[in-house]
């Protein structure tokens, strides 16, 4: 776990991109720059690479987009982005974790997104988050953004899916059911 | 195990009820299509592969290095790999399509990109000051950085290699044992076909304009144009002195069009220097917009139900005041209750409705009654429904240029889902210095694709059937040239994974119709050599990426890069 009154570089970020406007903004920008100038082989993200490897762990379970299901380790502390990015789990997350996105959209049972609402400011997901939800492909009652997500010890065995890739799905555009 | 694979029944019923061959060029691949399969690894390929059984890699061109072009590719290797493993596991596996052999042992992927930079809209067209949503280029460089990783996998950039112009489409598929599409609608845009569209000056679409202002090298030319529109001399009230770094342009601008693109413009243009300084939009740019536009009026014949904005992009423009730009957002109340028909209720109801309905909020209650503006803002952003654009009529002082844009007003007519906006003949005059026409990207043929009747030129997309294009070839498509210009870059993941599965099932299915010549990245090495092409490999980019971020160029530790906007400054560069 993270010690006590530290946040994750990723939850730290992305506070200081809410409330600091554009100066925040440009260092991801410039962060961008300099991984590509290094060109080596270790991405250099500006997230970091959240709890390390002695942080308590929850068992979850990623139901792929083609029924298959992927068990892993999480580490408590760091989001449902990284966990998937470090287990290989194939979630993709686009704007690197800072809600500007919503490639990291998953489905949640009833139970784990209740008790997260519980757990938020208001009872209510962020204006952010919202917005971003209503561009996912997909939609459901229960979806969140994994980037948005921090792993708890609560939420061991937890059953988490990922988005349904229906093969027309270019035809009709996106076409979000209702919330 | 490879004979095998050519001679499986499923095979010989493919070729055999193949639909009648439709050019030599056609023939010509599936007389080849055997020896293809016999081609032995390329030069550049690592021989001793894990391996070491004589299958060929699967040698695949990607035209055009935007997300689309980059998804497939991730999906593609993935794919493969995934599929190569399995393939080399069979006998202890349980699963029955698991040990099916694989006709290949690797995969090469070449990215061929008309200019030197790859990232298509994402350093083109994605607005400076949201440098997190360009985040992504790091994922794409991924693609290049994790090189080597797999010795069954290997990608190549080829930049400033425009495939039609600079190698026909016909030769890539002779290479390669698959050519994907993804080049995207940057060429054209839709029309409103209205007078004085193509005859005034300080006319523009909104691509033009997103081009320029972010530093795209073929639109530079656009800078003067709006220079001259936003500054022109207001005859005896303001001479040139008085105009300083951060003067408010007193001009007054037109956005037609109401989708995401409007709104970004809409708000480049009302930030101006103060609000872009630590975006890495050009200096030269900010030097045109200087303190932002005074007044910017974003027009859209239909209701604000039926909007083709999100709203992310819509709260950013209300939140602009707050934040300090000086810019107060204006909706009509008035405008929103006439949008407001019982079909216009049932929509927001109706499956689809969470988005509109959140949109319908945030506009109702930013809403004013005509003319009540509460805000001290210097500038404004205008937000305007149910007008639709009939004449784009010249300005009374300069009959060249464009003065106002006459607009008819609306109402909506129809059922749910399908209400149309009707004329009801009162007319209203917006007096514009510039118009910025914003009502879609256009596709168009790559060059020499017109006669292959590849091409549907009522939706502008390349004709495919989950990706692949009708008839015998390896050719398939992904992205905004096989959709359409629509959705978020995050579409085009869902778009590149139904390609890519299009891709796996006819390596498994048929035999891969693949080249004469079949020599993959060899092969265009020849050719780009022969036609002195100058090329920008990978470690080029990288080196004009080192160029941009330079200290020298740079305004201010804050901002991310300073662009080079000349192709041939971007080739010194990376042949430094
Ligand atoms: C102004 C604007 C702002 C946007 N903002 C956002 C945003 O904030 N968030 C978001 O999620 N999405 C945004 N989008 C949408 C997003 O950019 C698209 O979904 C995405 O870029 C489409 O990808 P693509 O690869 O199909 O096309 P493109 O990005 O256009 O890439 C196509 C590539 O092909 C190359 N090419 C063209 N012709 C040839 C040729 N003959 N030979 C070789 N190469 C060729 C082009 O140069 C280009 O690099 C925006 C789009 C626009 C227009
Ligand atoms: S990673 Fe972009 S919204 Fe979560």
């Amino acid at each position: 776990m993270l010690p006590r009154g530290v946040i994750s570089a990723a939850r730290a970020a992305q506070i200081g991109c809410k409330r600091s406007g554009f100066k925040l903004s440009s260092v991801f920008a410039n962060t961008c720059v300099s991984s590509q100038t290094l060109g080596n082989n270790k991405q250099i993200r500006w997230h970091g690479d959240g709890p390390g490897p002695d942080a308590p762990t929850v068992q979850l379970t990623f139901v792929n987009p083609d029924d298959s299901e992927t068990k892993i380790s999480a580490r408590v502390g760091e989001t449902l982005l990284q966990s998937a990015h470090r287990t290989g789990v194939e979630m993709e997350g686009a704007c690197e974790g800072v809600c500007a996105c919503s490639t990291c959209h998953v489905i949640l049972e009833q139970d784990m997104y209740d008790d997260l609402l519980d757990k938020m400011e208001d009872e209510a997901l962020s204006e952010d988050e919202e917005d971003m939800l209503d561009m996912a492909f997909g939609l459901e009652q229960t979806s969140r953004l994994g980037c948005q997500i921090t792993v708890t010890e609560g939420m061991d065995g937890a059953v988490i899916s990922l988005p349904k890739a229906t093969r027309n799905f270019y035809v009709d555009g996106h076409k979000p059911t209702p919330h | 195990m490879l004979k095998q694979c050519l001679l499986r029944p499923q095979t010989v019923a493919f070729v055999m009820n193949q639909t009648p061959i439709r050019s030599s060029c056609h023939l010509a691949r599936l007389g080849s299509t055997r020896r293809s399969l016999w081609r032995t690894f390329s030069s550049t390929n690592n021989n001793d592969d894990v391996n070491n059984d004589n299958k060929p890699r699967l040698s695949v061109a990607v035209v055009g290095a935007g997300p689309a072009g980059f998804y497939a590719s991730k999906y593609l290797t993935s794919s493969v790999l995934k599929r190569i493993t399995q393939s080399t596991s069979s006998g202890d596996d349980d699963d029955d399509t698991h040990s099916t052999p694989f006709g290949f042992s690797g995969i090469d992927i070449d990215l061929i990109e008309r200019l030197p930079t790859p990232y298509g809209l994402v350093r083109y067209g994605v607005a400076p000051d949201h440098p997190e949503v360009k985040n992504v280029e790091n994922d794409f460089a991924a693609l290049f950085n994790k090189q080597g990783e797999s010795q069954n996998s290997s990608i190549n950039f080829y930049g400033n290699v425009d495939v039609g112009k600079q190698i026909p489409l016909s030769k890539l598929q002779s290479l390669y044992d698959v050519v994907i599409l993804a080049y995207g609608c940057q060429a054209a845009d839709k029309r409103l076909n209205i007078p004085g569209e193509d005859t005034l000056e300080g006319v523009l679409s909104a691509r033009e304009f997103v081009a320029w202002y972010n530093g795209h090298p073929e639109f530079q030319h656009i800078g003067p144009i709006v220079e001259r529109c936003l500054w022109k001399k207001k005859s005896n009230t303001t001479n040139d002195d008085d105009i300083t770094e951060t003067s408010i342009s007193p001009a007054r601008v037109v956005v037609i069009g109401q989708g995401n693109v409007a709104l970004d413009v809409a708000r480049v243009l009302a930030k101006g220097k103060p609000g872009l300084i630590d975006t890495d939009t050009p200096t030269s740019v900010l030097n045109v917009l200087k303190g932002g536009v005074s007044h910017v009026s974003v027009v859209g014949r239909r209701g604000h139900v039926q909007g083709a904005f999100t709203i992310k992009e819509l709260r950013e423009l209300t939140k602009l005041d707050k934040e300090g730009h000086n810019v107060s957002f204006v909706v009509r109340k008035e405008e929103l209750e006439m949008g407001m028909t019982d079909a216009s209720m049932e929509e927001l109801k109706g499956p689809g409705g969470r988005p509109k309905s959140r949109i319908d909020k945030l506009l109702q209650d930013n809403a004013v009654e005509e003319d009540a503006q509460s805000t001290d803002a210097e500038k404004s952003v205008e937000i305007r429904f149910l007008l639709n654009p009939t004449q784009l009529a010249p300005h009374e002082s300069n009959l060249s240029k464009v003065g106002h844009v006459l607009c008819e007003r609306t109402r909506l007519e129809g059922d749910p889902g399908k209400q149309r906006p009707v004329g009801t003949g009162e007319m209203e005059e917006l007096p514009a210095d510039l118009v910025l026409v914003s009502i879609g990207y256009r596709g168009m043929p790559l060059e020499g694709m017109e006669e292959l009747d590849f091409f549907d030129s009522s939706s502008s997309t390349v004709v495919n059937e989950h990706g692949k294009l009708p008839g015998e070839n390896n050719l398939f498509v992904t992205g905004w040239i096989k959709r359409g210009p629509t959705g978020i870059i995050g579409t085009n993941i869902m778009d590149a994974k139904d390609t890519v599965k299009s891709v796996m099932n006819y390596l498994e299915t048929s035999v891969p119709v693949a080249g004469v010549e079949s020599q993959g990245r060899d092969g265009l090495n020849d050719h780009l050599g022969a036609h002195d092409v100058k090329v920008v490999d990978w470690n080029q980019f990288l080196r004009i990426v080192s160029a941009e971020i330079d200290t020298t160029r740079l305004r201010s530790e804050a901002q991310p890069r300073e662009k080079i906007l000349a192709v041939s400054e971007m080739l010194n560069a990376a042949q430094r």
